[in-house]
């Protein structure tokens, strides 16, 4: 391989510079050849002495540095000529200038601001690679300044049409990193922009835009949740439909990447309450699963088939609805933990402990209890630390014991590396699970005798304040803490605790057989010596202690003190001082006070969780569960753990003060400090966020001429309810009851396909209670030249509603395009007219009564007669009936008076009658109208929409086409009408 | 995110480093010197990932967690090749399972670049490597999968050097080292 290599070096080389760069490669093969750290070095320096610029190519040059600097070696001095290169006009000395610039460079180099303005002419260059050479640049090195110079180039790159695939992604990672740095980079209004780049067909557009969503989906759900749909509908026409492009088949897998991040694009959102999209996403889970059941033999395959079983696992956890799904992965996981394939038992493992942490039950993990416990033993000490999470996580009342005993079995042969880890979480453990006193006191002094050195402070001191605050565990604690402290070898960390629980509570066990003060005095003295300085000073505040507990050992305390009193080490001589000065007072009432018994502490989260949490905060994307059961997700937002510990507090909290005595040494403070509960920090990030988006589906944006079609199909089922040169929207509906079915006609009418064909519904907060809907299907993203979507939605009027629902259509035809419609959904459609005779009618009226169960008006033509509008019989009779009042012809004495009557169905109110009489004078122009129903909320909304409908009134001269016919409209839907 | 994207050979001798968040040289060198000593002592037949060594993480325990956005790696996703090793350092929320297939598409597009890559042409040839590198990863996040779309990509930035590897004495030492990926794409140990 190496000769006919080297026989086509010259002309491989790079053409023109091809023998330039031989003193590239000599000086490179020089390097390898040397055989010791001080050869390279001695050759290193003679090739920075040998480079003299003006003779040297800088490109070369560059580029030898390059190569120093990845053999981990300084080269700051050539910083500069690095960032000259990428002004260069030559490709492929801009090129290696940008290698240069993003390898030695951090986002806070001075030297970056030098480069701002390079990168921006690159940025606007019509060349694609100068381009894609800039945006790798910013991506690698962007900081806050650099985006906001240059963020908005980088959006332009993304949204603009005529941008180049492999540009469009680039700039979308460009923009996330930028992001990153600095939130406020990305401006609300771009949401739906980027979003819509969510269906380009490049799927590695697709996958970067994700990417980008993903993580602003993070910070901002609300503003981005149009992409939970585009997601789940992506998902399931990549899976389903097998809509991808033939190339990005990964061994057989359709691009697991885009998959995957879709999955977990998924898990950032509560679960959609839309049942269609639902079912979109059950499906294509569906299929995921069925397709996992076949086991490849290739391994590239059955590789990025798990990579997408097992995200596809954790987001039917995260929606914790699919009852279906779960039980088939809690049984495809418990094989998955057995699976002779290291990486499939340690994810398996790492599934069943997401699935812990959200489960209502933990039964389908503790079936493989055993299995789980043997995972501790495992040949890999990955497999073996993610078993430990899943012990911890699966444990409850029931199981704790076994589980803990195991723990501590598995303990004393654990690496070195998890062993601190599983100290905090056995104790936590014991804590929390703790119903025995004395199994709480047992394992945590047994796990801090055989721990030693990898219990963490907090551990012990958690011990000391459960210890003080629960009465009943006082005398059995320092019972054993003696037995652990006479021992000949002992951790230096029992004494401490040891120390600390003899001087509280030593007392209480004075009169037991091999506890009197003398023993508990020696326990303690026979340490002295071995121990660090801070121990030292621990025992000291001990023995002050017993000088007020047992003034028979006095002499010999004294002594102590006495001695220690010239230690060298000024904080023991100045306690061995102080205390000495403190006995010797003549009265012993100081003393009482001083050495009085502790208050309990106040009860404060573990600073055991808090210890264990540390390690999981900050991340750039959030973590959606954390390792530790059900409560410790219970609340998501702050981490915040197991409040209510299975130990019941004896004493009630009170806010004690720590002993001034016991102030001064390390142990101590750090007592105080620690258990007041260490700050948790913040997952998310500190920045406050961006401003609230406008919610573009809402009413406040409708788009102008909205209310043509509207109005004209308030009064009908079917017709166009928008168009323009590029689209043109029609309205089919039909209502039964309380239901609603609309099917919506989205035509094509631009010379192009219309990609990202996206819909949003939206409804006033107040009134979603009031009106609600399915929809039944998506309109197609993508819509040819001249063809046709719909989509059909179902309402249901659960009681009455005062405002219509609006839709936000939008896709792209180029740039950008966005519609906003109220949907002609209204309360009186949801009315049947009624026939009733006159004798009805008026006992009706009657029985209904005046306010507040009637509403009135009196009004004229909008403009008045000098507007050219003017009521007419036939248009106030067809206008009454367009809002479905059963006229009653003859009711009413005076003829030209209208009178009508109606049933209204609503889901949760039921049904109401409605009865109406309508008063015109048509010399004055003017309408009185008079609406009575059943229940008081409906006449105001009625007599709103219909008065707002009338003042219209006709023209006074005929209006030549008023609205299209039948015919009309058939032709427009002719391919989907069913006539 | 990912955080950086390590080769080094069974000796240990780094033969690419990227790192997108910010280290310093010395940090980045101990770095890779304890991630090859973890790495080299796993037995075959261990999984690919493993918890990030302490080195990192050290600024994350401190008691005095700063308060600004940081990206903390946790993981360690690697896979090992005849003579290289190719590292990925990474968040907790990346699929680990599609960062082993992003390390195999990245050697197969080496391999498509270089016909029949040998460590030696990754040695000769870096700005290729941080080109394909580039053309799949930005930013720390995955851009491209598509093997053909990342080989086009790093040809249409020009040529493809075959640096030679006549390095006189040297060659007999340093020739033996072909990564064996012409045909078998085994996973050793496996």
């Amino acid at each position: 391989m190496s000769s006919s290599a080297a026989a086509g070096f010259l002309n491989r080389g790079n053409s023109g510079n091809g023998s330039n760069m031989r003193g590239l490669v000599q000086f490179i093969a020089d390097l390898r050849n040397a055989r010791a750290r001080e050869l390279e070095e001695k050759r290193i320096n003679k090739e920075l002495a040998n480079i003299s610029l003006s003779g040297y190519h800088k490109k070369k040059y560059v580029c030898k540095l390059l190569y120093i600097y990845i053999l981990g070696w300084n080269v700051d001095f050539g910083h500069l000529e690095a960032v000259n290169l990428i002004s260069a006009n030559k490709y492929s000395e801009k090129q290696i200038g940008y290698l240069a610039m993003t390898l030695f460079l951090h986002e806070q180099h001075e030297l970056l601001h030098l480069v701002v303005n390079s990168i921006r002419k690159d940025l606007m260059d019509h060349n694609e690679l100068f381009n894609c050479l800039a945006l790798h640049a910013i991506a690698n090195v962007g900081g806050r300044e650099m985006g906001e110079a240059l963020s908005g180039e980088v959006h332009r790159l993304l949204i603009s049409p005529t941008s180049k695939a492999f540009v469009k992604k680039k700039a979308a990672l460009t923009l996330l990193r930028l992001y990153r740095k600095h939130p406020d980079i990305v401006q609300p209004q771009w949401a739906e922009r980027i979003i819509s780049l969510m269906d380009d067909a490049d799927m590695g557009v697709a996958l970067s835009v994700t990417s980008l969503v993903t993580a602003l989906a993070q910070d901002q759900p609300e503003q981005y949740k149009g992409s939970y749909v585009k997601a789940a509908a992506r998902m399931k026409r990549i899976l389903v439909d097998g809509e991808y492009a033939a190339d990005y088949l990964y061994y057989k897998v359709p691009c697991p990447w885009i998959q995957v991040k879709l999955l977990r694009l998924l898990q950032y959102f509560p679960p959609s309450e839309d049942t269609h999209v639902r079912e979109l996403i059950r499906e294509s889970l569906q299929k995921i699963l069925n397709l996992a059941l076949e086991m490849p033999k290739n391994v590239q395959q059955n590789n990025a088939q798990n990579a997408v079983l097992f995200e596809a696992i954790n987001l039917i956890i995260h929606l914790d609805t699919e009852q279906a799904l779960m039980n088939q992965i809690s049984t495809r996981l418990g094989k998955f933990i057995q699976s002779r394939e290291t990486n499939v038992r340690y994810l398996g493992l790492e599934a069943m402990t997401h699935l812990a942490a959200r489960a209502e039950t933990l039964d389908p993990i503790k079936q493989h209890q055993s299995i789980i416990i043997g995972s501790l033993k495992d040949r890999d000490i990955s497999v073996r630390r993610k078993g430990l999470d899943l012990l911890y996580s699966m444990c409850d009342q029931t199981n704790a014991r076994p589980i803990v005993g195991e723990l501590m079995i598995y303990l004393q042969n654990a690496d070195f590396g998890i062993r601190e880890e599983m100290v905090l979480k056995i104790a936590i453990l014991t804590e929390k699970y703790a119903t025995d006193v004395k199994w709480y006191v047992d394992i945590s002094l047994r796990l801090i005798a055989m721990a030693g050195d990898h219990v963490s402070d907090e551990v012990w001191q958690r011990v000391i304040q459960i210890v003080t605050n629960n009465e009943e565990l006082q005398v059995y604690a320092v019972q054993h803490i003696l037995q652990y402290c006479k021992a000949d070898h002992c951790h230096e960390t029992l004494i401490k605790l040891g120390a600390y629980v003899l001087g509280e509570f030593g007392h209480l066990i004075a009169d037991d057989r091999g506890g009197s003060p003398i023993e508990q005095f020696l326990a303690l003295y026979n340490k002295l010596p071995g121990c660090s300085f801070g121990t030292r000073a621990m025992i000291l505040s001990c023995y002050i202690k017993f000088v007020n507990l047992f003034p028979e050992i006095r002499p010999r305390l004294m002594y102590v003190f006495e001695s220690y009193s010239y230690s060298l080490d000024s904080e023991l001589q100045q306690r061995a001082c102080e205390y000495l000065a403190l006995a010797r007072l003549p009265t012993d009432d100081l003393l009482r006070t001083v050495c009085d018994e502790m208050p309990p502490f106040p009860e404060r989260q573990s600073a055991l969780l808090s210890r264990l949490h540390q390690k999981h905060a900050n991340t750039s994307d959030k973590r959606t569960w954390v390792v530790g059961g059900k409560d410790a997700n219970a609340n998501e937002k702050d981490f915040s753990l197991a409040r209510n510990s299975g130990l019941k507090r004896a004493f009630s909290s009170t806010n004690g003060t720590m002993n001034g005595t016991n102030g001064g040494t390390d142990g101590h403070s750090n007592i105080s400090n620690d258990l007041a509960g260490l700050n948790m920090n913040d997952a998310g990030p500190s920045e406050p966020k961006t401003l609230k988006a406008p919610n573009l589906a809402s009413a406040a944006h409708l788009s102008p001429d909205w209310e043509i079609g509207y109005n004209k199909l308030l009064l009908k089922g079917e017709g166009i309810l928008y168009e323009d040169g590029q689209i043109q929207i029609g309205v089919r509906s039909e209502y039964r009851g309380q239901m609603a079915c609309v099917i919506l006609y989205f035509a094509n009418k631009a010379p192009t396909a219309v990609t990202s064909f996206t819909t949003t519904l939206d409804l006033e907060p107040a009134e979603k209670e009031n009106l609600s809907w399915e929809v039944k299907g998506l309109p197609e993203s993508t819509i040819h030249e001249g063809a046709q979507s719909q989509q059909m939605i179902m309402f249901q009027a659960k009681k009455v509603f005062g405002k219509s629902p609006t839709i936000r259509i939008s896709y792209l035809a180029g740039a950008l395009q966005a519609l906003t419609l109220k949907i002609p959904v209204a309360i009186h459609k949801f009315m049947d007219p009624a026939e009733l005779s006159a004798e009805d009618f008026f006992k009706r009226w009657k029985q209904i009564g005046g306010a507040p169960r009637e509403a009135q008006s009196i009004f004229g033509a909008k403009g008045g007669k000098d507007g050219g509008r003017e009521f007419t019989d036939s248009f106030i009779r067809n206008t009454v009936e367009g809002f479905r009042w059963g006229i009653l012809d003859g009711v009413d004495p005076n003829k030209k008076n209208f009178v009508g009557a109606s049933v209204l169905h609503t889901g949760e109110g039921g049904k109401f009658g409605c009865l109406m009489r309508l008063e015109p004078n048509y010399a004055t122009q003017a309408i009185r109208l008079t609406i009575r129903a059943t229940d008081d909320s409906v006449p105001p909304i009625l007599i709103k929409l219909i008065e707002e409908r009338l003042a219209v009134g006709v023209s006074t001269v005929p209006e030549p086409t008023e609205a299209p016919t039948y015919r009309d409209i058939s032709d427009a839907f002719s391919n989907v009408l069913v006539t | 995110m990912i955080n950086a994207v390590l080769v080094f050979n069974n000796a240990g001798q780094p033969r690419l480093t990227k790192f997108y968040t910010q280290l310093e040289t010395s940090v980045q060198q101990r770095l890779i010197s304890e991630i090859f000593t973890l790495v080299s002592h796993r037995p075959s037949g261990s999984c690919n990932f493993l918890p990030l060594p302490p080195l990192l993480a050290s600024s994350s325990t401190s008691t005095v967690p700063s308060s600004e956005h940081n990206d903390v790696p946790s993981l360690v996703t690697y896979r090992h090749y005849a003579t290289l090793y190719f590292i990925i350092i990474s968040t907790s929320t990346e699929s680990p399972l599609a960062l082993i297939d992003l390390i195999q598409v990245y050697v197969e597009a080496l391999d498509r670049l270089f016909e029949n890559v040998c460590e030696l042409d990754l040695i000769f040839n870096f700005e290729t490597l941080h080109a394909a590198l580039a053309e799949m990863i930005v930013g720390g996040v995955v851009v491209e999968t598509q093997l053909e779309r990342v080989v086009e990509g790093v040809k249409a930035q020009g040529r493809v050097a075959k640096r030679p590897v006549n390095e006189g004495r040297g060659g007999g030492l340093g020739m033996g080292m072909g990564m064996g990926m012409g045909g078998n794409f085994g996973w050793t140990g496996r």
